[in-house]
Protein backbone atom coordinates (compact mmCIF):
# COMPACT_ATOMS: atom_id res chain seq x y z
CA UNK A 1 0.00 0.00 0.00
CA UNK A 2 1.30 3.46 -0.94
CA UNK A 3 1.03 6.74 0.91
CA UNK A 4 -1.50 8.00 -1.71
CA UNK A 5 -3.78 5.04 -0.95
CA UNK A 6 -3.54 5.83 2.74
CA UNK A 7 -4.63 9.41 2.07
CA UNK A 8 -7.79 8.13 0.38
CA UNK A 9 -8.50 5.46 2.98
CA UNK A 10 -7.76 7.49 6.07
CA UNK A 11 -10.93 9.64 6.09
CA UNK A 12 -13.06 6.53 5.53
CA UNK A 13 -11.30 4.68 8.35
CA UNK A 14 -11.42 7.71 10.57
CA UNK A 15 -15.18 7.71 10.50
CA UNK A 16 -15.30 4.31 12.24
CA UNK A 17 -12.12 4.31 14.32
CA UNK A 18 -11.75 5.29 17.95
CA UNK A 19 -9.33 8.05 19.09
CA UNK A 20 -7.23 5.38 20.89
CA UNK A 21 -6.41 3.70 17.57
CA UNK A 22 -5.10 6.97 16.15
CA UNK A 23 -3.13 7.61 19.31
CA UNK A 24 -1.55 4.15 19.06
CA UNK A 25 -0.77 4.68 15.38
CA UNK A 26 0.85 7.99 16.18
CA UNK A 27 2.99 6.39 18.88
CA UNK A 28 4.20 3.60 16.58
CA UNK A 29 4.95 6.11 13.82
CA UNK A 30 6.94 8.26 16.24
CA UNK A 31 8.97 5.25 17.43
CA UNK A 32 9.70 4.19 13.85
CA UNK A 33 10.67 7.71 12.91
CA UNK A 34 12.99 8.06 15.91
CA UNK A 35 14.66 4.73 15.30
CA UNK A 36 15.29 5.41 11.63
CA UNK A 37 16.45 8.87 12.52
CA UNK A 38 18.90 7.42 15.01
CA UNK A 39 20.25 5.05 12.38
CA UNK A 40 20.64 7.86 9.89
CA UNK A 41 22.31 10.34 12.18
CA UNK A 42 24.79 8.05 13.81
CA UNK A 43 27.96 8.76 11.84
CA UNK A 44 30.07 7.22 14.60
CA UNK A 45 28.23 3.90 14.21
CA UNK A 46 28.79 3.97 10.46
CA UNK A 47 32.46 4.87 10.90
CA UNK A 48 32.94 2.13 13.48
CA UNK A 49 31.24 -0.45 11.25
CA UNK A 50 33.51 0.59 8.38
CA UNK A 51 36.53 0.14 10.61
CA UNK A 52 35.68 -3.43 11.67
CA UNK A 53 37.63 -5.28 8.94
CA UNK A 54 40.65 -3.13 9.78
CA UNK A 55 40.20 -3.87 13.48
CA UNK A 56 40.04 -7.59 12.71
CA UNK A 57 43.39 -7.50 10.93
CA UNK A 58 44.89 -5.39 13.73
CA UNK A 59 43.69 -7.87 16.32
CA UNK A 60 45.11 -10.76 14.28
CA UNK A 61 48.42 -8.92 14.17
CA UNK A 62 48.38 -8.50 17.96
CA UNK A 63 47.48 -12.16 18.49
CA UNK A 64 50.34 -13.24 16.24
CA UNK A 65 52.94 -10.93 17.76
CA UNK A 66 52.03 -11.79 21.35
CA UNK A 67 51.81 -15.51 20.57
CA UNK A 68 55.22 -15.48 18.87
CA UNK A 69 56.74 -13.56 21.78
CA UNK A 70 55.28 -15.92 24.38
CA UNK A 71 56.57 -18.98 22.54
CA UNK A 72 60.01 -17.41 22.07
CA UNK A 73 60.22 -16.65 25.79
CA UNK A 74 59.05 -20.11 26.83
CA UNK A 75 61.53 -21.78 24.45
CA UNK A 76 64.37 -19.66 25.82
CA UNK A 77 63.35 -20.42 29.40
CA UNK A 78 63.29 -24.15 28.64
CA UNK A 79 66.79 -24.01 27.14
CA UNK A 80 68.18 -21.82 29.94
CA UNK A 81 66.72 -24.20 32.53
CA UNK A 82 68.43 -27.14 30.82
CA UNK A 83 71.77 -25.31 30.93
CA UNK A 84 71.21 -24.46 34.56
CA UNK A 85 70.38 -28.04 35.39
CA UNK A 86 73.54 -29.21 33.59
CA UNK A 87 75.72 -26.78 35.59
CA UNK A 88 74.10 -27.94 38.85
CA UNK A 89 74.73 -31.62 38.18
CA UNK A 90 78.29 -30.95 36.94
CA UNK A 91 79.00 -28.92 40.07
CA UNK A 92 77.84 -31.77 42.27
CA UNK A 93 79.93 -34.24 40.28
CA UNK A 94 83.14 -32.19 40.42
CA UNK A 95 82.63 -31.48 44.13
CA UNK A 96 82.44 -35.21 44.84
CA UNK A 97 85.54 -35.83 42.74
CA UNK A 98 87.36 -33.05 44.57
CA UNK A 99 86.39 -34.42 48.00
CA UNK A 100 87.43 -37.93 47.00
CA UNK A 101 90.83 -37.03 45.58
CA UNK A 102 91.70 -33.32 45.13
CA UNK A 103 95.08 -33.95 43.54
CA UNK A 104 93.64 -36.32 40.97
CA UNK A 105 90.74 -33.95 40.23
CA UNK A 106 93.13 -31.13 39.39
CA UNK A 107 95.80 -33.22 37.73
CA UNK A 108 93.34 -35.02 35.46
CA UNK A 109 92.12 -31.70 34.15
CA UNK A 110 88.57 -32.34 35.42
CA UNK A 111 88.49 -29.06 37.36
CA UNK A 112 89.79 -27.04 34.44
CA UNK A 113 87.32 -28.71 32.06
CA UNK A 114 84.54 -27.92 34.52
CA UNK A 115 85.52 -24.25 34.61
CA UNK A 116 85.51 -24.13 30.82
CA UNK A 117 82.09 -25.85 30.65
CA UNK A 118 80.60 -23.42 33.17
CA UNK A 119 81.90 -20.46 31.21
CA UNK A 120 80.41 -21.79 27.96
CA UNK A 121 77.10 -22.61 29.62
CA UNK A 122 76.78 -19.15 31.21
CA UNK A 123 77.44 -17.59 27.80
CA UNK A 124 74.57 -19.63 26.34
CA UNK A 125 72.29 -18.73 29.28
CA UNK A 126 73.13 -15.08 28.73
CA UNK A 127 72.07 -15.38 25.09
CA UNK A 128 68.78 -16.99 26.14
CA UNK A 129 68.19 -14.12 28.58
CA UNK A 130 68.89 -11.62 25.83
CA UNK A 131 66.39 -13.44 23.58
CA UNK A 132 63.79 -13.20 26.36
CA UNK A 133 64.46 -9.49 26.69
CA UNK A 134 64.22 -8.95 22.94
CA UNK A 135 60.98 -10.92 22.71
CA UNK A 136 59.32 -8.17 24.74
CA UNK A 137 59.47 -5.84 21.73
CA UNK A 138 55.95 -6.98 20.89
CA UNK A 139 54.72 -4.73 23.66
CA UNK A 140 55.83 -1.57 21.93
CA UNK A 141 54.63 -2.76 18.52
CA UNK A 142 51.23 -3.91 19.64
CA UNK A 143 50.61 -1.13 22.19
CA UNK A 144 49.85 1.42 19.53
CA UNK A 145 47.64 -0.97 17.62
CA UNK A 146 45.75 -1.86 20.81
CA UNK A 147 45.04 1.83 21.46
CA UNK A 148 43.49 2.24 18.00
CA UNK A 149 41.35 -0.88 18.33
CA UNK A 150 40.22 0.16 21.81
CA UNK A 151 39.13 3.55 20.46
CA UNK A 152 37.22 1.88 17.63
CA UNK A 153 35.59 -0.63 19.97
CA UNK A 154 34.66 2.16 22.35
CA UNK A 155 32.96 4.14 19.58
CA UNK A 156 31.11 1.07 18.38
CA UNK A 157 30.03 0.16 21.90
CA UNK A 158 28.76 3.67 22.60
CA UNK A 159 26.73 3.75 19.42
CA UNK A 160 25.31 0.27 19.85
CA UNK A 161 24.38 0.82 23.49
CA UNK A 162 22.54 4.03 22.56
CA UNK A 163 20.73 2.20 19.77
CA UNK A 164 19.84 -0.75 22.01
CA UNK A 165 18.58 1.48 24.81
CA UNK A 166 16.53 3.42 22.25
CA UNK A 167 14.94 0.29 20.82
CA UNK A 168 14.54 -1.80 23.99
CA UNK A 169 11.40 -1.79 26.18
CA UNK A 170 11.81 0.49 29.18
CA UNK A 171 12.18 -2.28 31.77
CA UNK A 172 14.93 -3.97 29.71
CA UNK A 173 16.80 -0.84 28.71
CA UNK A 174 18.54 -0.56 32.07
CA UNK A 175 19.85 -4.12 31.77
CA UNK A 176 21.34 -3.67 28.31
CA UNK A 177 24.61 -2.02 29.29
CA UNK A 178 25.67 -4.49 31.95
CA UNK A 179 24.69 -7.50 29.84
CA UNK A 180 26.94 -6.64 26.91
CA UNK A 181 29.99 -5.91 29.03
CA UNK A 182 30.61 -9.46 30.30
CA UNK A 183 34.12 -10.96 30.06
CA UNK A 184 37.41 -10.55 31.88
CA UNK A 185 37.00 -7.79 34.46
CA UNK A 186 39.53 -5.02 34.04
CA UNK A 187 38.35 -2.74 36.85
CA UNK A 188 36.69 -4.71 39.67
CA UNK A 189 36.82 -1.77 42.11
CA UNK A 190 33.41 -0.66 43.32
CA UNK A 191 31.59 -3.62 41.73
CA UNK A 192 29.75 -6.16 43.83
CA UNK A 193 29.09 -8.67 41.04
CA UNK A 194 32.72 -9.63 40.46
CA UNK A 195 35.71 -10.74 42.51
CA UNK A 196 38.97 -8.79 42.62
CA UNK A 197 41.38 -11.59 43.48
CA UNK A 198 41.77 -15.28 44.34
CA UNK A 199 41.10 -14.56 48.03
CA UNK A 200 37.60 -13.36 47.20
CA UNK A 201 36.99 -16.45 45.07
CA UNK A 202 37.96 -18.65 48.02
CA UNK A 203 35.80 -16.64 50.43
CA UNK A 204 32.80 -16.86 48.11
CA UNK A 205 33.17 -20.61 47.67
CA UNK A 206 33.66 -21.08 51.43
CA UNK A 207 30.49 -19.09 52.13
CA UNK A 208 28.62 -21.53 49.88
CA UNK A 209 30.06 -24.51 51.72
CA UNK A 210 32.54 -25.57 49.03
CA UNK B 1 47.43 -44.62 42.65
CA UNK B 2 50.78 -45.33 44.34
CA UNK B 3 52.43 -42.00 43.64
CA UNK B 4 50.35 -38.82 43.23
CA UNK B 5 53.00 -37.32 40.95
CA UNK B 6 52.17 -40.05 38.41
CA UNK B 7 48.74 -38.53 37.96
CA UNK B 8 47.82 -37.65 34.41
CA UNK B 9 46.51 -34.14 33.82
CA UNK B 10 44.47 -32.80 30.92
CA UNK B 11 44.95 -29.07 30.37
CA UNK B 12 42.12 -27.46 28.38
CA UNK B 13 42.58 -23.93 27.03
CA UNK B 14 42.18 -22.35 23.60
CA UNK B 15 45.44 -20.42 24.08
CA UNK B 16 48.50 -22.59 23.53
CA UNK B 17 50.57 -20.20 25.62
CA UNK B 18 48.35 -20.68 28.65
CA UNK B 19 48.35 -24.46 28.16
CA UNK B 20 52.13 -24.35 28.06
CA UNK B 21 52.36 -22.17 31.17
CA UNK B 22 50.01 -24.43 33.16
CA UNK B 23 51.92 -27.48 31.95
CA UNK B 24 55.23 -25.88 32.93
CA UNK B 25 53.93 -24.97 36.38
CA UNK B 26 52.53 -28.46 36.95
CA UNK B 27 55.93 -29.84 35.99
CA UNK B 28 57.64 -27.56 38.50
CA UNK B 29 55.14 -28.63 41.17
CA UNK B 30 56.03 -32.23 40.44
CA UNK B 31 53.39 -33.44 37.99
CA UNK B 32 55.14 -34.36 34.76
CA UNK B 33 52.36 -36.29 33.06
CA UNK B 34 50.06 -33.90 31.18
CA UNK B 35 48.31 -33.60 27.85
CA UNK B 36 46.58 -30.66 26.21
CA UNK B 37 43.28 -29.90 24.46
CA UNK B 38 42.31 -26.65 22.79
CA UNK B 39 38.58 -26.76 23.54
CA UNK B 40 36.00 -28.69 25.55
CA UNK B 41 34.93 -30.96 22.69
CA UNK B 42 38.47 -32.16 22.02
CA UNK B 43 38.98 -32.59 25.76
CA UNK B 44 35.83 -34.69 26.12
CA UNK B 45 36.93 -36.99 23.31
CA UNK B 46 40.36 -37.37 24.91
CA UNK B 47 38.81 -38.08 28.31
CA UNK B 48 36.64 -40.82 26.82
CA UNK B 49 39.53 -42.42 24.94
CA UNK B 50 42.27 -42.39 27.58
CA UNK B 51 42.60 -42.46 31.33
CA UNK B 52 43.15 -39.09 33.00
CA UNK B 53 43.22 -38.26 36.70
CA UNK B 54 42.77 -34.48 36.73
CA UNK B 55 41.33 -31.79 34.44
CA UNK B 56 42.43 -28.16 34.44
CA UNK B 57 40.06 -26.17 32.24
CA UNK B 58 39.54 -22.64 30.99
CA UNK B 59 35.93 -21.39 30.63
CA UNK B 60 35.84 -19.17 27.54
CA UNK B 61 36.65 -21.45 24.63
CA UNK B 62 35.22 -22.02 21.16
CA UNK B 63 33.16 -25.10 20.18
CA UNK B 64 32.56 -26.27 23.75
CA UNK B 65 33.27 -23.97 26.68
CA UNK B 66 34.46 -24.92 30.15
CA UNK B 67 30.98 -24.99 31.69
CA UNK B 68 29.73 -27.31 28.96
CA UNK B 69 32.75 -29.55 29.44
CA UNK B 70 32.21 -29.60 33.20
CA UNK B 71 28.53 -30.55 32.75
CA UNK B 72 29.42 -33.26 30.24
CA UNK B 73 32.06 -34.73 32.55
CA UNK B 74 29.74 -34.74 35.56
CA UNK B 75 26.91 -36.28 33.50
CA UNK B 76 29.08 -39.17 32.36
CA UNK B 77 29.21 -42.09 34.81
CA UNK B 78 32.69 -43.05 33.68
CA UNK B 79 34.09 -39.54 34.03
CA UNK B 80 32.17 -37.89 36.86
CA UNK B 81 34.78 -38.88 39.46
CA UNK B 82 37.36 -36.66 37.72
CA UNK B 83 38.26 -33.44 39.54
CA UNK B 84 37.88 -30.39 37.28
CA UNK B 85 39.79 -27.27 38.29
CA UNK B 86 38.60 -24.14 36.50
CA UNK B 87 41.37 -21.67 35.60
CA UNK B 88 39.84 -18.63 33.96
CA UNK B 89 39.76 -14.87 33.50
CA UNK B 90 36.04 -14.90 34.36
CA UNK B 91 35.83 -13.11 37.70
CA UNK B 92 32.04 -12.76 37.93
CA UNK B 93 30.57 -14.22 41.11
CA UNK B 94 27.73 -15.88 39.21
CA UNK B 95 30.32 -17.83 37.18
CA UNK B 96 32.18 -18.93 40.31
CA UNK B 97 28.93 -20.03 41.98
CA UNK B 98 27.79 -21.80 38.82
CA UNK B 99 31.10 -23.67 38.54
CA UNK B 100 30.88 -24.79 42.16
CA UNK B 101 27.25 -25.91 41.80
CA UNK B 102 28.03 -27.74 38.56
CA UNK B 103 30.69 -29.77 40.35
CA UNK B 104 34.00 -27.99 39.78
CA UNK B 105 36.66 -29.05 42.27
CA UNK B 106 38.20 -25.58 42.40
CA UNK B 107 38.28 -22.17 40.74
CA UNK B 108 41.33 -20.03 39.96
CA UNK B 109 41.15 -16.56 38.43
CA UNK B 110 43.80 -15.38 35.98
CA UNK B 111 46.35 -13.98 36.43
CA UNK B 112 47.44 -16.51 39.02
CA UNK B 113 50.66 -17.59 40.69
CA UNK B 114 52.44 -20.91 40.88
CA UNK B 115 51.67 -20.94 44.62
CA UNK B 116 47.92 -20.63 43.96
CA UNK B 117 47.92 -23.45 41.43
CA UNK B 118 49.98 -25.65 43.72
CA UNK B 119 47.73 -24.94 46.71
CA UNK B 120 44.52 -25.73 44.79
CA UNK B 121 45.90 -28.89 43.20
CA UNK B 122 47.22 -30.17 46.56
CA UNK B 123 43.93 -29.38 48.26
CA UNK B 124 41.99 -31.32 45.62
CA UNK B 125 44.49 -34.19 45.87
CA UNK B 126 43.98 -34.34 49.63
CA UNK B 127 40.20 -34.43 49.21
CA UNK B 128 40.55 -37.22 46.67
CA UNK B 129 42.82 -39.18 48.99
CA UNK B 130 40.37 -38.72 51.87
CA UNK B 131 37.42 -40.02 49.87
CA UNK B 132 39.32 -42.89 48.21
Amino acid sequence: MKMDDLAVLAPQMAAGASPEVFQQLGLITRQLHDTLNQLGVMPKLQAAADGLPDARSRLSYIAKKTGDAANKVLNSVDMAKEEHQRISSETRRIAQAFIKDPVKAVASGAVLNFVGDVEAATDRIDRHLTDIMMAQDFHDLTGQVVAKVVALASDLEDSLVKLLVQAAPLEQAQRVESAILNGPVVNPEGRSDVVADQGEVDDLLASLGF
Amino acid sequence: MSNPTDMKFLIVDDFSTMRRIVRGLLKEIGYHNAEEAEDGAIALTMLKNAKFDFVVSDINMPVMNGFELLSAVKADDTLKHLPVLMVTAEARKEDIVRAAKDGAAGYIVKPFTKATLEEKVQKIMQKLAATA
